[in-house]
């Protein structure tokens, strides 16, 4: 007799790779449980990730737009904000998201258990829910999809009050005077962005010879050019020695060779790290890599019956490449048989201002690996649509391979460049060339037509320069 | 307004996608009435003739004798009151599904009037439809791969171009055919490995003939059937290791009965009973007790054959054909020569339909009837074992320590050596041996 808490398959960990491979699960035909240890489901993506940072990127890009309604023909005064009002909008986005998600588990009848999942034995996990209690699971397969958590700085450890890491950031009572951001990856350069335009003087510390450094060194050249005029200065190159709390007042950050500097607040994003200790791994014999844990090409571990998904690999630590892995996981382990995840077809996406999204290889990444490569290149300066936008800020780059003109990478810097990858997303996978591209016809007047043209650029015929 | 009616290419039997227009037997401005033959197309698979769709007069053809055009291709039209409309020299190829298979509609519409119709060019058509995308279509039409042969990762098969990359890198593209990249006859480029294509074969040309190592040589391309039975056999003998086995007949039973029923039979149904419905019935009924000689390999699945269709070549003097008795298993002598003497027939009068010459599951082949004894012959994919049948030689044997003279035949049997053995195949030669050397009348 099947016991009440057995399981085909048991999900550790609710965010976006998690919950949506219980989805498909159940959608196949499984009995299916999904074990999260926050208080609510959806990960670091719903709860302390991309959706918040979103809401509030949305309202520093609106608050923006204000401040220049007067080429637009308004006389709108000056405006002013409300950051309680503005956090209070966040949260009820996210709120709302919680409870669709409980709604999807639900109406997939999916069993959730709160608490934190382990692996305890052959086709074994057990759950401590929040008040100490111990539930076992039976369960044929297990997804792992535990994620990540904020790395800290080993000699600054985040205080929540003046050294903040990017889940603190997102509680934040009032927009500070003056911060230090150390780290300018992703994470980094969105606050910078968010608070800068908001009127804090954001001073970026990046260790790397360069901010974003996984991203197309001329998108970034362009954007550094336009987060200057959004408050923000960089120290670029360099390294922090030591942060200091004063008083839970401010936090003065020490640069190598270089005296303590004052900053309201400091937040530490220097990148996540793996959530793979304490979760059984090392009682079941599941391989890992430098913290990561070690799958085949259809996420299985090098246990049978034990998949693992998202940020706790090796591959990106984006949300929709944690749900893609998911779902290919899912499909596998029921029998399917999936097709294995292009990660050049994988895109980026960077919520600053201008945007940036990417795809593929970086120019840098095409000259070192000595690929031969050409370029089409379009600004959105004189396209129309931009103009009535008044974004004319950015640039599409398509990066191609000259012989059959296969898509190698794309870059694009512009107010919209994370929803215009996609179009490229989907041609990567398809194997469109940039003959396609080019043919495509897209609406006008869009920011979208911008692609085409970089494609004709490409081809050597741009109409609109 | 003159009734205008479409002459399509007709579908010729399922994966025929592509019929070579042989001939017109009728020319612009003849009567035709329907059903009558109005043209002869020819397919990998059989040459036929196509009747007229309806009655009226032949205004247009437009396709030209020659061109390969794909199923469903307007040809041309017919008239229903002989006069020629306006809409035929403006008609559009409404070749609806040949234009979803490839972009080059094969047959242009006539640009001015019926008279000055351009002639048709030939069409480049893939062998098979396959998901691909444009990245790999591209890379393979520049290296000449059929993609028909590249098997897909992606969702639903789609080629990727990590497929075609891993394809290449077999070397598996060197093998494929020239004309299994999709080019039509007139169009087939060099000759390709898939033809067997010799690197000896390097002519020069020599006081401006073309000359094969210093001897003068005419060059012909060969016929559509020529390339094709070219391209079966080298695929046959690349993918079958070929084994062959021989035994001796005394056909001194089958002669006495043929002797003892041929008047009654030929009165009876009207035509001659020869020895072939012999060989076939018997080959069938020991197909009955050795059915390994009638699967196919998929892989490393063998699969097992419900009915024993029996393919027969029949010589035609430019090459072959090989019609298909179908399930043979439930025809006794008589069924089998009716079946076999309708088949030939049709075969020498270019009737044969597609149907007739599809899925056989064993073959025969009698080159006896051209004085040979014994034969190596080569498997008729996907099948397994060909059945070999030499001349019939009356000769002096041996029989209960005597000496007397019996017409004796050599049977040869070539199979497949991954899934027949030698005891395989010799033991179905002593069963079909004994069976034709104990012929029953009862299957008369």
């Amino acid at each position: 007799m099947a016991a009440a808490n057995s399981f085909d398959l048991v999900v550790i960990g609710s965010g976006p790779g998690g919950y949506v491979g219980a989805i498909r699960a159940a959608q196949l035909g499984l009995k299916v449980a999904l074990i999260e240890k926050a208080p609510h489901l959806g990960g670091t993506c719903l709860n302390w990730g991309c959706i918040p940072t979103k809401a509030l990127l949305e309202s520093a890009k609106t608050y923006d737009k204000l401040q220049h309604l007067e080429e637009l023909g308004f006389n709108a005064g000056n405006p002013t904000y409300d950051w309680g009002r503005i956090m209070g909008r966040k949260e009820g986005i996210v709120d709302s998201q919680r409870k669709g998600l409980r709604f999807l588990m639900k109406k997939n009848k999916i069993e959730v258990f709160d608490g934190v999942g382990r692996l305890a034995g052959p086709s074994k996990v057990n759950v401590t829910g929040p008040d100490g209690k111990v539930t076992n699971i039976e369960t044929k397969k297990v997804l792992l999809a535990t994620g990540s958590r904020v790395r800290q700085l080993p000699f600054a450890k985040s205080n929540g009050k003046t050294i903040l890491s990017s889940d603190d950031v997102l509680s934040i009572a009032e927009v500070p005077k003056t911060m230090a951001v150390i780290g300018g990856g992703v994470v980094g350069i969105e606050f910078a962005s968010l608070f800068g335009r908001f009127g804090t003087q954001v001073t970026v510390i990046e260790v790397a010879p360069q901010i974003l450094p996984s991203e197309d060194e001329e998108a970034v050249g362009e954007l550094v050019k336009h987060l200057k005029k959004q408050n923000i200065t960089f120290e670029i190159g360099t390294k922090v020695t030591a942060i200091q709390d004063n008083n839970g007042k401010s936090a003065s950050v020490t640069l190598e060779g270089g005296k303590p500097r004052d900053f309201d607040r400091v937040l530490v994003s220097i990148g996540r790290e793996a959530v793979t200790n304490d979760i059984g791994l090392e009682l079941l014999g599941v391989k890992t890599d430098r913290g990561f844990v070690v799958t085949d090409s259809h996420y299985k571990t090098n246990v049978d019956w034990i998949y693992a998904i998202g940020d706790i690999l090796a591959t990106p630590a984006l949300a929709h490449t944690a749900s893609a892995e998911a779902m290919h996981a899912v499909e596998s382990l029921a029998g399917k048989n999936p097709t294995v995840i292009n990660y050049q077809a994988n895109p980026n996406a960077i919520y600053c201002y201008p945007e940036i999204a990417s795809i593929g290889m970086t120019e840098q990444t095409l000259k070192a690996k000595k690929i031969e490569y050409k370029t089409g290149k379009f600004p959105f300066s004189p396209m129309a649509k931009a103009k009535i936008e008044n974004a004319t800020e950015g640039f599409i780059k398509i990066l191609y391979e000259p012989k059959y003109r296969e898509i190698l990478g794309v870059h694009i810097i512009g107010a919209r460049a994370t929803e215009l990858i996609a179009e490229f997303a989907l041609g990567k996978i398809l194997e469109t060339t940039v003959d396609e591209i080019g043919q495509t016809i897209h609406p006008h007047p869009t920011m979208s037509e911008t692609i085409m043209e970089a494609a004709h650029a490409a081809l050597g015929h741009a109409i609109h320069m | 307004m003159a009734n205008q009616i479409e002459i399509l290419m007709p579908l010729m039997g399922e994966g025929i996608n592509e019929a070579t227009l042989v001939k017109w037997l009728k020319k612009p401005g003849d009567k035709v009435s329907k059903a009558e033959p109005l043209l002869e197309v020819s397919t990998d698979k059989v040459d036929t003739e196509i009747p007229a769709p309806a009655d009226g007069v032949l205004v247009a053809t437009l396709a030209k004798e020659g061109d390969v055009v794909l199923i469903n291709s307007i040809i041309g039209h017919i008239s229903s009151d002989g006069s020629i409309s306006a809409s035929v020299s403006t008609a559009t190829p409404s070749a609806s599904v040949a234009s979803k298979t490839t972009s080059r509609a094969q047959v242009k519409p006539a640009p001015a009037q019926a008279s000055s119709i351009r002639p048709a060019t030939p069409a480049l058509v893939p062998t098979s439809s396959v998901r691909s995308s444009p990245l790999v279509r591209k890379i393979a039409r520049d290296l000449n791969i059929n993609l028909g042969y590249v098997p897909g990762s992606g969702l639903h098969g789609r080629i990727t171009k990590i497929d075609l990359d891993g394809y290449i890198a077999s070397g598996a593209h060197h093998r494929q055919a020239a004309a299994h990249a999709g080019n039509s006859v007139a169009s087939a480029p060099a000759p390709s490995e898939a033809l067997g294509k010799s690197p000896r074969v390097q002519t020069q040309i020599i006081d401006g003939v073309e000359c094969l190592e210093k001897n003068p040589v005419r060059r012909e391309k060969m016929t559509k059937m020529r390339r094709l039975i070219a391209e079966h056999m080298v695929e046959s003998v690349r993918v079958s290791p070929h084994v062959t086995t021989v035994f001796e007949v005394d056909l001194n039973r089958v002669f006495e009965i043929r002797e003892k029923h041929r008047a009654a039979f030929e009165a009876r149904e009207g035509f001659k009973l020869t020895y072939t419905p012999f060989f076939i019935h018997a080959a069938v009924e020991a197909i009955k007790q050795h059915p390994i000689v009638n699967v196919s390999l998929d892989g490393d699945d063998i699969l097992w054959k419900e009915d024993i269709n029996v393919g027969c070549a029949v010589a035609l003097g430019n090459g072959l054909i090989v019609p298909v008795i179908k399930k043979a298993q439930d025809l006794n002598l008589t069924g089998t020569a009716r079946r076999l003497n309708d088949l030939a027939s049709r075969a020498r009068n270019k009737k044969l339909l597609p149907e007739d010459v599809q899925g056989g599951s064993f073959s025969i082949t009698n080159p006896g009837g051209f004085g040979s004894l014994t034969s190596n012959p080569i498997i008729n994919q996907p099948q397994v074992a060909i059945l070999g049948i030499g001349a019939v030689v009356k000769r002096p044997v041996v029989i209960d320590d005597a000496i007397t003279i019996r017409p004796m035949m050599l049977i040869s049997l070539t199979f497949d050596h991954r899934v027949v053995d030698g005891e395989g195949g010799a033991s179905y030669l002593a069963t079909l041996k004994q069976i034709l050397e104990n012929y029953s009348e009862l299957p008369l």
